[in-house]
């Protein structure tokens, strides 16, 4: 049985893209305007990779771009007070960690839906946020760009951080039982409970971790410039969402790998350069990427009205 | 739901949510006319509401398109399809603004369809449907005007739409009101309106029931759409202008309003005049914020971070209005646990 | 579910009572001996406007007149008109405006003349008869010359060139964009623009965006930011790109926010006026003109702190804008 062959098709999909740029425009490929754009694009991967998480356990969260925003101001004010960078992402895993929770028990342990939780949640920080800070921009002290690594190294870090959580992730939810445990109660919570598992600690978890893999993606985008902007999330969560949901994570729970998200976000992220390559205006990007989300959730729809009809 | 007529009436009444909203409002009131400078001044009554009723427009059509379940994120990027195309019209082909507007409500209503396909025939959920069409919206009114045009200099017979008073209150609001009294009539007093309910509690027993589950939850989006062209012509009436990037970010203003209106998310319970109270609570908070100049937060004027502490507010506002749903229901569970447990021990002669 | 009918006509009531109660306390506005300045930016949380505030509030405190400072959060078209609409039922006596969107605020700023209220923009001018005084740091065109000119400085007045502005639908960055276009053909015909990209105001934006044009055109020779954070992005883009100094970066932005890239060569001429000296000057003018003391034909107007500033017609001039460079850099903190 073929099962989850959205990936692919997704994955194909990109791989025609990036072979239009080939033969088009092959300054593309030069090594280091695609490192600097793979780069960039590895804050937005961990985050995607977070929401992949919150929605196979048959959740949203639309809080993720305040809470990446808010992450990365602390870590930067951490940072520039003069204290050592190891101190700036500890505090900036505290806040989205804490921030996380507090989704958490909103949702799993009041039973509150997630999409209203987290959009006043979401208003809540970013609002704080710039009421605090007025969307100054903050100067970093030297030493914090690239870790104060040298550029190729610092990429090479950022790089190397997202990969391995990728696979790190994968296999947990693979391998262990929480994990497992995330799928079975994305899939059919009350069934999860009857084998034994406990839907609400597993919800929380889940919320957690997506606290935590914002900071770690506000950190890896703060040290990619020697200055943070507050805004710096605006507009995440609908990137990242989008990006999990065409890499073939089902918006209804309980299916989807994250191995997906990859190709997902690759596709969309691409829209924008793709269209400054071929020498296209930039007004087309939004509806080109509003008719591959569609195709997508289109796609998938096809897929499993013929399968209900084989099976 | 009948546990409740075996409460005392007060406590009923208490634990109703239109009445901690109209008392939420109250407060409100009572807060900015002390703090505030001029907050009752007619004059301020009205700017409440012409500034808002666009945001009122998208709250009413998003509750029974939340009735059934479902959830509209492109209603604000709808608008700004709807305004350009409407702009277009008047601007380059000569149209008169009425019929360009009746042009542009259709075109949302088509948009709408576009949606009510998508989620009904294709079964597909409407939360990401709906992101998908947020993007493409905003993106061909963005495509349309290059980015960069906008249309402005309607004639002034159309801009009195959305600037003149009509018998003492904004032009604007006797459409609200017009268009509050029919989303009204069909949620609460039509089959249709019922049946939303009855899809947003429970499809399957819905559709056993007798009821068109697709037909009727697409008339939703359906209509939702069309009143989203609405809000765009009177908006660009308001402003004199009509390009690509207005309506940006209703669609959450609405939702807000519409939950916090006592609307579960969940479908299948809700009520259009929670809605509107939900709508008056953060269109009185936004605009009294904004008048108490002699108060200082953070070092700042109060009216200077206006727009910042409004939007905390309706966040925390919002929470707790969950939070609170959630604790009255335990509370109603259990005190009609206990009663059920008396009655089962003790059964009481039925008279 | 049946208490719904009674709520509705209940809300009505509840508004009709606001408004009725609304009519008898309107009588005691405007009391006011204090001069009361509406000052309105085109966007709130960036630099550029928390430094115009710290003038006005300077200006303010000389004066003794209450300042309030409000406007949007984002980049909804009509909150510039609510905000003005609302000073105007507040009873402000003047209101000092920078206009994003000419046409669509005009609107607005007429009501409050026909209400008696004075208006001076600033910043961005509105249309003409919408306003008494325009505080003038630099005209729409002087500011496209300006870029123009400093990028063809830069480049020996040869070569393509890129912009990246804020959104593709800001109405004012669209009308230094018109400029720049019209210089650019008027007197550097070897010069060629080739994209206008938006940035949605963000740096990491513009970054991603200079990335792709200095990959998509090879041959690119400078890059023109017409929003303030798009010019550390476009600097760190070109930075990362190795093409410092090959590629020049310029456009509008503070000091603060550029300092690091213009010392390191990446980044050659920041254009802007003294910021604060705006915010000052402004609310100087607004209060001169609510007191009557600055009056339609007057050629010149002595701004406190500042000394005495030229008028010509009725453009109050600042004085021109700077370009800041790796030399002169040093010199300001703001």
């Amino acid at each position: 049985m073929k099962k989850y062959s959205r990936e692919w098709s997704v994955a194909a999909a990109f791989g025609l893209l990036m072979l239009s740029l080939l033969i088009v425009a092959p300054h593309f490929f030069h090594w280091q305007p695609l490192l600097s754009r793979v780069t960039s694009q590895m804050p937005a991967m961990v985050v995607a990779l977070g929401v992949a998480l919150v929605i196979i356990s048959r959740q949203i969260d639309i809080s993720i771009g305040a809470q990446f925003s808010m992450c990365a101001v602390i870590a930067g004010l951490v940072a520039a007070s003069g204290l050592p960078l190891g101190v700036a992402i500890l505090a900036a895993i505290a806040c989205g960690a804490l921030m996380g929770a507090l989704n958490g028990l909103l949702v799993a342990y009041l039973g509150l839906p997630s999409i209203v939780v987290t959009l006043a949640t979401m208003v809540t920080w970013q609002e704080a946020l710039r009421l605090w800070q007025q969307g100054r921009l903050l100067n970093l002290p030297e030493g914090i760009q690239w870790f104060g690594q040298s550029q190729a190294q610092g990429q090479a870090i950022v790089i190397g951080a997202t990969a391995l959580l990728l696979i790190l992730l994968s296999w947990l939810m693979k391998n262990i039982a929480a994990g497992r445990a995330i799928y079975a109660v994305g899939s059919d919570a009350e069934a999860a409970r009857l084998a034994g598992i406990n839907p609400q600690r597993t919800t929380f978890g889940v919320f957690v971790s997506m606290g935590v893999l914002a900071a770690l993606a506000a950190v890896m985008n703060l040290v990619q410039s020697p200055q943070i902007q507050p805004s710096c999330g605006d507009g995440m969560e609908l990137k990242a969402i989008a990006a999990a949901v065409v890499g073939g994570i089902a918006i209804r729970g309980g299916r989807g790998t994250l191995w997906g998200v990859l190709p997902g976000l690759l596709l969309l992220a691409n829209v924008n350069p793709a269209l400054t390559h071929f020498h296209q205006p930039p007004y087309w990007e939004k509806a080109i990427q509003g008719l591959v989300i569609i195709l997508a959730v289109v796609a998938d729809g096809w897929n499993q009205k013929k399968q209900s009809k084989n099976g | 739901m009948s546990q409740s007529t075996n409460q005392p009436k007060w406590t009923a009444l208490l634990a109703k949510h239109e009445t901690v909203l109209l008392a939420v409002i109250l407060v409100e009131i009572l807060l900015f006319q002390n703090l505030g400078r001029n907050f009752l001044a007619e004059s301020n009554v009205s700017n409440i509401f012409r500034h808002s009723v666009e945001i009122g427009l998208l709250a009413l059509v998003m509750t029974p398109v939340i009735l059934t379940g479902g959830i509209d994120l492109s209603l604000g990027s709808m608008m700004g399809l709807c305004a350009v195309v409407f702009g277009l019209l008047v601007k380059q082909f000569d149209v008169s603004p009425w019929l360009a507007a009746v042009a542009a409500i259709s075109l949302g209503a088509f948009g709408g369809m576009g949606n009510a396909f998508l989620i009904t025939r294709m079964n597909l959920p409407p939360l990401i449907v709906t992101l998908g069409t947020f993007s493409l919206f905003r993106g061909l009114a963005e495509a349309l005007t290059k980015g960069s045009e906008a249309y402005s200099g309607f004639p002034q017979g159309f801009l009195n739409l959305g600037n003149a008073n009509v018998l003492g209150l904004p032009a604007q609001l006797w459409v609200f009101f017009f268009i509050t009294l029919l989303v009204w009539v069909l949620v609460h007093r039509t089959v249709w309106g019922r049946s939303l309910q009855a899809i947003g509690f429970a499809p399957q027993g819905a559709r056993y029931a007798g009821i068109s589950v697709g037909r009727n939850t697409g008339m939703a989006y359906v209509l939702a759409g069309a009143i989203a062209g609405l809000a765009a012509v009177i908006l660009v009436a308001r402003l004199g202008e009509a390009r690509a990037n207005i309506g940006i970010g209703y669609e959450l203003l609405a939702i807000t309003a519409v939950v916090l209106g006592g609307t579960s998310i969940f479908g299948g319970s809700g009520s259009i005049s929670g809605t509107l109270l939900g709508y008056v609570a953060i269109a009185i908070l936004n605009n009294g914020l904004s008048r108490i100049t002699a108060h200082q937060i953070f070092d700042q004027p109060v009216s200077s971070v206006a727009r910042e502490l409004s939007g905390m507010l309706t966040g925390l506002l919002l929470l707790l209005a969950l939070a609170a749903g959630v604790l009255l229901k335990s509370l109603a569970t259990r005190r009609a646990r206990r009663q059920s447990l008396i009655t089962t021990t003790n059964p009481t002669p039925s008279t | 579910m049946k208490t719904i009918p009674r709520v509705l006509p209940l809300f009505l009531t509840c508004i009709a009572a606001v408004s009725m109660v609304g009519c008898k306390s309107q009588t005691s506005s405007g009391g006011g001996e204090k001069l009361t300045i509406g000052l309105l930016p085109k966007s709130k949380g960036n630099q550029y406007f928390v430094t115009c505030e710290k003038g006005a509030r300077l200006a303010a405190a000389d004066l003794g007149a209450e300042l309030l400072f409000d406007g949007p959060t984002n980049t909804d078209p009509a909150k510039q008109n609510e905000i003005v609409e609302n000073w105007i039922s507040l009873g402000v006596d003047v209101i000092a405006a920078a206009c994003e969107n000419k046409d669509g605020i005009s609107t607005a700023l007429k009501k409050a003349q026909q209400a008696g209220i004075k208006v001076v923009t600033y910043d961005a001018d509105a249309q003409p008869d919408a306003r008494s005084f325009f505080v003038n740091q630099a005209t729409e065109q002087g500011i496209g010359d300006q870029l123009m000119d400093t990028a063809a400085a830069l480049t020996g007045g040869e070569g393509e060139f890129a912009i990246i502005t804020a959104t593709l639908t800001a109405a004012n960055t669209n009308e230094w964009i018109k400029y720049i276009k019209e210089r650019q053909a008027a007197k550097y015909p070897n010069m060629k623009l080739v994209e206008v990209k938006p940035c949605d105001d963000q740096k990491d934006k513009a970054q991603q965006e200079t990335t792709n044009l200095l990959s998509a055109y090879p041959n690119l020779k400078a890059v023109i930011a017409v929003c303030s954070p798009g010019v550390p992005g476009a600097a760190e883009a070109v930075k990362q790109a190795g093409k410092a100094g090959q590629v020049k970066v310029l456009g509008l932005g503070l000091p603060s926010e550029n300092k690091a890239y213009v010392k390191e060569g990446v980044t050659q001429a920041v254009v802007l006026w003294k910021v604060e000296d705006l915010g000052y000057l402004t609310v100087q003018v607004a209060a001169a003109v609510a007191q009557g003391k600055l009056q339609a034909g007057a050629t010149e107007f002595d701004a406190g702190k500042l000394g005495k500033l030229e008028i010509q017609g009725d453009n109050v001039l600042l004085g021109k804008p700077f370009v800041f460079t790796k030399e002169n850099i040093d010199q300001f903190d703001f």
